[in-house]
């Protein structure tokens, strides 16, 4: 009886293993960033890239570079995947999680990312997780790396999320119960009805945010809508169905019923201070941040388009698409119009706003950001604030210009 | 595997990555010994030259540390220090990871900093799990490292560890 890490990894070692097992397997992708790329090179020296189909190197951190000492940067990044014929993607191309969740993410794969947020991928049923610069060498090199098959929460969502609730407020929810190093060392497992009723996409933010309570992956069941989306994205192929067996092991088990959760807002400069928004409701800010690896999907900005289509934003309103093919998207569907006419400020696909390299925020400034981290210095001035909300938050509060519930709003 | 060194600094829990070394410093500089000169530096000033002068430091500190991002920098930086050994209450995941992964050794160990102040000697014995405090005469216990993780340690980290044997051995 396995958990779903458990028959990933039983599958891909081919041995039976189940928690505290530590196994050597082979990687499917390895991708790492402007961020962390470079270090990586370093480590690997003389050694080839063994495969080098499997890796994929991505400029969206700094993205388009700022400076000249990131352009170096770069261009070192560019040599290295050219030497390799590595897959590279440009400054534009999009954040490194939405690229790889759009391409690559898959049921049973293992995923390396040099990037906490790698664990997006477990929304499809890939073991997923983000490693340092050695262990992303190691893998270009050898094409394994080495893992402890972790021990399992579950977390059940039961029944339906009510309107204008999203998945980004179950999982403050999650945290703010769980706390933010709750799960370290741990899977986070999602399931129930309150999981099935939910898009590929808005799971992927639940399993983008497991790192933030300390989790190695957020695994979701492979299902019906997962066989879509990949048939969507002409992936039909690579779809295989993975569920927790019923009588699995858990570490802990928790339950959230859907139709209690509200709206949501982290406080500064923890993810884990969480509060309901009408806990803050009026309370004055400066800027919208609607994009990330966490909120810049498709489904994000037209929640977002639905709620100020035809309105004025009172604060400033920046946007960043997680992609190019999410810009594309929008803009055929009339969404970028939309933001436009509302006053957005609209980035390349990219990280943009949310580590503050090509976009700050000045000093006593107040952020709300649909992103996942609110660490103090984030978004580039350690004299600023900022909140995390979902799309819905973010856009009801966009109109106002103070932190207002989303539910408050017709449109 | 036995290590004897002089505790450098006790730090406190949740110590992260940012103080480790700030992120200011990661995109400009790829020298990893020139980086190491920062190491601490908005938090404690002195920590780089104290440690020069020591054979074999060692840090202890409370729990979850090296949380924050997967910058694999922090432990480079306390290597190139020439830290020897990272005795904590417990550590963040990808802080745990990549240590080994770069030869530093790790060792979990309970309420360590009630027991211990800077400037006391202590041996460690990988082996069979204990600290002892040679100042104080105390003995303290560990839980082992798993093999595969005192191999890593042994051939000085993941990149050397898989030149000799090759490959992962299973
Ligand atoms: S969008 Fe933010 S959290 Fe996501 S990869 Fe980029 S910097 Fe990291």
């Amino acid at each position: 009886m396995k958990t779903i890490s458990e028959k990933i990894l039983s599958k891909r070692s081919g041995k039976d293993v189940e928690s505290g097992d530590i196994v050597a397997v082979p990687v499917d992708l390895v991708f790492a960033h402007d961020g962390t790329l470079p270090l990586a090179i370093q480590q690997l020296g003389d050694h080839p890239v063994k495969y080098p189909d499997k890796v994929a190197a991505i400029c969206d951190h700094a993205s388009p570079s700022p400076s000249e000492k990131v352009s170096n940067v770069q261009i070192f990044m560019r040599h290295f995947a050219r030497k390799y014929g590595l897959e590279f993607f440009e400054n534009g191309d999009g954040i490194c999680h939405q690229i790889v969740f759009e391409r690559y993410a898959a049921p049973y794969k293992v995923i390396i990312g040099g990037d906490s947020h790698t664990c997006t991928h477990g929304a499809v049923g890939a073991f997923a997780t983000g490693m340092g610069s050695t262990d992303v060498a190691a893998i270009m090199a050898y094409g394994k790396t080495w893992l402890k098959v972790p021990e399992t929460i579950k977390v059940e969502l039961l029944g339906q999320l009510n309107e204008k609730v999203h998945s980004k407020d179950v999982f403050l929810d999650l945290i703010s119960q769980i706390t933010a190093d709750g799960a370290t060392y741990k899977a986070l497992e999602f399931a129930g009805e309150g999981i099935r009723h939910l898009s590929v996409e808005s799971r992927a933010t639940l399993s983008n945010m497991a790192i933030e309570a300390g989790a190695k992956v957020g695994l979701c069941p492979a299902d019906a809508k997962v066989k879509e989306y990949l048939a969507q994205h002409k992936r039909d192929a690579e779809y295989l169905p993975l569920y927790a067996d019923r009588a699995a092991a858990y570490a802990r088990e928790v339950q959230i019923r859907a139709e209690t959760v509200v709206p949501m807002i982290a406080k500064p400069h923890r993810v884990d201070n969480v509060v309901p928004v009408t806990d803050l409701e009026g309370e004055e800010i400066d800027q919208v941040c609607l994009g990330s690896c966490t909120n810049g999907r498709i489904e994000d900005l037209r929640v977002a388009a639905g709620i100020l289509d035809g309105k004025q934003s009172k604060t400033r309103l920046v946007v960043y698409p997680a992609s190019r093919s999410v810009l594309i998207q929008a803009v055929r569907e009339g969404i970028m119009e939309t933001l436009l006419r509302a006053g957005a400020a609209i980035g390349p696909p990219g990280c943009g706003f949310c580590i503050g390299r090509t976009v700050a925020l000045g000093d006593g400034e107040v952020a709300l950001s649909t992103q996942n981290r609110n660490f103090k210095g984030r978004m580039g001035n350690d004299n600023a604030y900022i909140y995390l909300c979902s799309p819905s938050t973010a856009a009801a509060s966009a109109i106002t210009g103070k932190i207002t519930d989303p539910r408050e709003h017709n449109g | 595997m036995k290590i004897t060194g002089e505790i450098v600094r006790i730090f406190p829990k949740d110590t992260n990555t940012d103080e480790i070394i700030s992120g200011k410093y990661k995109y400009d500089e790829l020298d990893l010994n020139k980086l190491a000169q920062h190491t601490f530096e908005a938090i404690d000033r002195h920590f780089y030259e104290d440690c020069r002068k020591l054979d074999q430091p060692i840090i202890v500190a409370g729990a979850n540390f090296g949380c924050g991002s997967s910058r694999e920098q922090a432990p480079q930086v306390l290597k190139a220090c020439g830290i020897s050994c990272i005795i904590a209450e417990s550590f963040a995941r990808i802080f745990y990871r990549n240590g080994f992964n770069i030869g530093m050794p790790l060792i979990e160990c309970d309420s360590i900093t009630k027991s211990v102040s800077q400037g006391e000697a202590l041996m460690v014995d990988f082996g069979v799990g204990t600290i002892t405090n040679i100042n104080r005469r105390q003995e303290h216990h560990f839980k082992t490292i798993p093999p595969f993780m005192q191999q890593l340690l042994q051939r000085g980290g993941l990149m050397p560890y898989l030149e000799t044997c090759g490959d992962y051995s299973d």
